[in-house]
């Protein structure tokens, strides 16, 4: 038995590693198969690995950054004074935009509050750099340089302004591991622009993001726009996912189609990203006086307004607003100094108002006249026949 | 022409290293794999894990070394994944075997050598990735044998720099 042991000791080693491993990933699977997320021991494993790895990806970033960032500030500084006026200009009307911006979706959130609709706004984000990837292509998986001491937490979404990259999948001390939303277990509530048919974002095994199990339809074409719906918990609504790329047939389920996106975000050149942390309203000292002093402003306009109406009860007009509309003073027949308005004829001629003929003879004028029959004008009758016709 | 034993080989070819290289090289394999595809993106077709392995496999002639370095690598790149861990870490203890145990047969010092083993090795470990993921773990996996074919390709002409370079560091008696 010892020889045995001693001979084939390489062979023993080997297949207990392998087993050991295959009984780790059955492990593994089992939970991840009832829903749990990584057990305790693998946490651990990640910890130790994202510990040893992320320092010097930091360190290696930190010196590309800052030998960019020397170059960049001190040898091309070209034009930077002209940039930097024009961008202080940019600010400037960029603020005043933002006061009213902020006012308008207070109110709107005002609005819906009272609607009891539950809408998730973009609030706070943090800013990170990616620091390194999972360094393989079968998984989207990339790490950024904040974590949880920056604030950030598990499931957060991730974005760039182009559109959504990711959530956060696993948080550590000053780094954060991100599952793209190409990466085969990632999962994001969509909905279609144009159809407004919605369905479950996932990555597909090539790495690009396609929307599965959606009911074949022959409105959903290549350039259609693509949204987040929301209903993920995750991705605020209404954040751009990409554009249809091409509808092709789900190989499992007849009638069933899966469309595949091209991303809005640069998922394979991503530098910097911003962490969503806040959805709820949380502004900062400087946007609360930008409100106070749109609300200052909203007030003086609304004492502008007040004023003007007061003026205006004053002097006499042609509308009260204390009257039905059936007797407002312009209705009123009674009041001569309104003209009345003329009714509609019962045999329009040619002198009836926008049926009058560009020239008339002088003499078809005074016979036809009011004057010529004695009586007063009456604008409540019809005109009388011209007698000119008749000769 | 001498017949060697592969026991009176191992006894003659060993390479030793100081345990500074033992415990930077894999690290650092580690370190660039996860950097460098940030800055080279799809121009990023290979596994230095994997070359570090064969590396210390060929050099030891040890399979049993060869596979809990390998193991231990490949369960490292892991868990910087979203993948259950263990994935790499088998493809990555079989290559360490395998390495080790072809060391043992072949003269490692030619270059040639060095480079078909790094080549085919490359592959192996490929096929137990995705023989893994696939028939393991039941995952819908991309099998696209042309990327792996060029990852064989850069893991070989990196191989064929880097290995003259750690020969560099061996211990000699």
């Amino acid at each position: 038995m010892e020889s045995f042991v001693v001979r084939y000791r390489n062979l023993l080693v080997l297949l207990a590693l392998l087993v050991a491993q295959i009984l780790g990933l059955a492990m593994q699977v089992r939970r991840a198969n009832t829903g749990q997320g990584d057990g305790q021991e693998v946490r651990l494993i990640r910890l130790w690995a994202n510990g040893i790895v992320s320092p010097p990806e930091k360190a290696l970033h930190n010196t590309g950054s800052g030998i960019s960032w020397i170059w960049n500030n001190y040898f091309y500084l070209r034009h930077v004074r002209e940039q930097n006026a024009d961008l202080q200009k940019t600010i400037d009307r960029l603020r005043l935009e933002q006061a009213a911006l902020l006012e308008d979706a207070k109110q709107g959130q005002r609005l819906q509050a009272l609607l009891n609709f539950q809408q998730k706004y973009i609030y706070k984000t943090v800013t990170a750099e990616v620091i390194g990837t999972s360094g393989t292509e079968q998984s989207r998986v990339f790490t950024i340089n904040k974590g949880k001491k920056d604030g950030i937490d598990r499931d957060m979404a991730v974005i760039t302004p182009d559109g959504i990259v990711g959530k956060v999948r696993d948080v550590f001390g000053h780094t954060a591991q991100v599952l793209a939303i190409n990466d085969q277990s990632s999962g994001a509530g969509v909905i279609m622009e144009s159809t407004r048919i919605r369905g479950v974002l996932r990555g597909n095994a090539q790495g690009r993001p396609e929307i599965v199990d959606v009911i074949s339809d022959q409105r959903i074409r290549p350039g259609d726009s693509v949204l987040t719906a929301g209903g993920d918990q995750i991705f605020p609504r209404g954040l751009p996912v990409g554009v249809v790329d091409k509808v092709v047939n789900d190989p499992e389920r007849d009638g069933f189609v899966d469309v595949v996106l091209k991303p809005a975000a640069h998922l394979d050149q991503l530098d910097e990203v911003l962490v969503i942390t806040a959805t709820e309203p949380q502004f900062s000292q400087e946007q609360q006086q930008d409100i106070a002093t749109s609300e200052t402003l909203k007030g003086a306009e609304a004492e502008k307004q007040k004023t003007s109406e007061g003026m205006a009860e004053k002097l006499p007009g042609l509308i009260d607003p204390k009257l039905p509309p059936d007797q407002q003073p312009l209705n009123d027949t009674s009041n001569p100094g309104f003209p009345s308005r003329p009714t509609a004829p019962l045999h329009p001629d040619r002198f009836t108002p926008a049926n009058t003929a560009p020239a008339a003879p002088p003499a078809q004028d005074l016979q036809s006249s009011p004057k010529t029959t004695g009586k007063p004008p009456d604008h409540s009758r019809p005109a009388p026949a011209p007698q000119g016709d008749k000769q | 022409m001498s017949v060697l034993s592969a026991d009176a080989r191992r006894d003659y070819e060993i390479h030793r290293y100081p345990v500074l290289i033992y415990a930077l090289v894999p690290v650092l394999a580690v370190v660039l794999q996860a950097w460098l595809p940030r800055l080279l993106h799809r121009y990023a077709a290979f596994d230095l894990p994997l070359v570090v392995t064969v590396f210390f496999g060929l050099s030891r002639r040890n399979p049993i070394q060869g596979s809990i370095l390998g193991g231990i690598l490949g369960i490292f790149e892991d868990a910087l994944t979203g993948h259950p861990i263990g994935i790499n870490g088998i493809a990555k203890t079989l290559v360490g075997y395998l390495a080790a145990t072809v060391g043992i047969l072949v003269n490692v010092e030619n270059h040639a050598v060095r480079l078909i083993m790094t080549f085919v090795l490359s592959l192996v470990g490929s096929a137990t990735y995705f023989f893994v993921v696939r028939f393991l773990l039941g995952m819908s996996v991309d099998t696209n044998w042309m990327a792996e074919l060029y990852k064989a390709i850069g893991n070989s002409v990196i191989a064929l720099v880097l290995f003259p370079i750690l020969d560099r560091a061996k211990i000699r008696d």
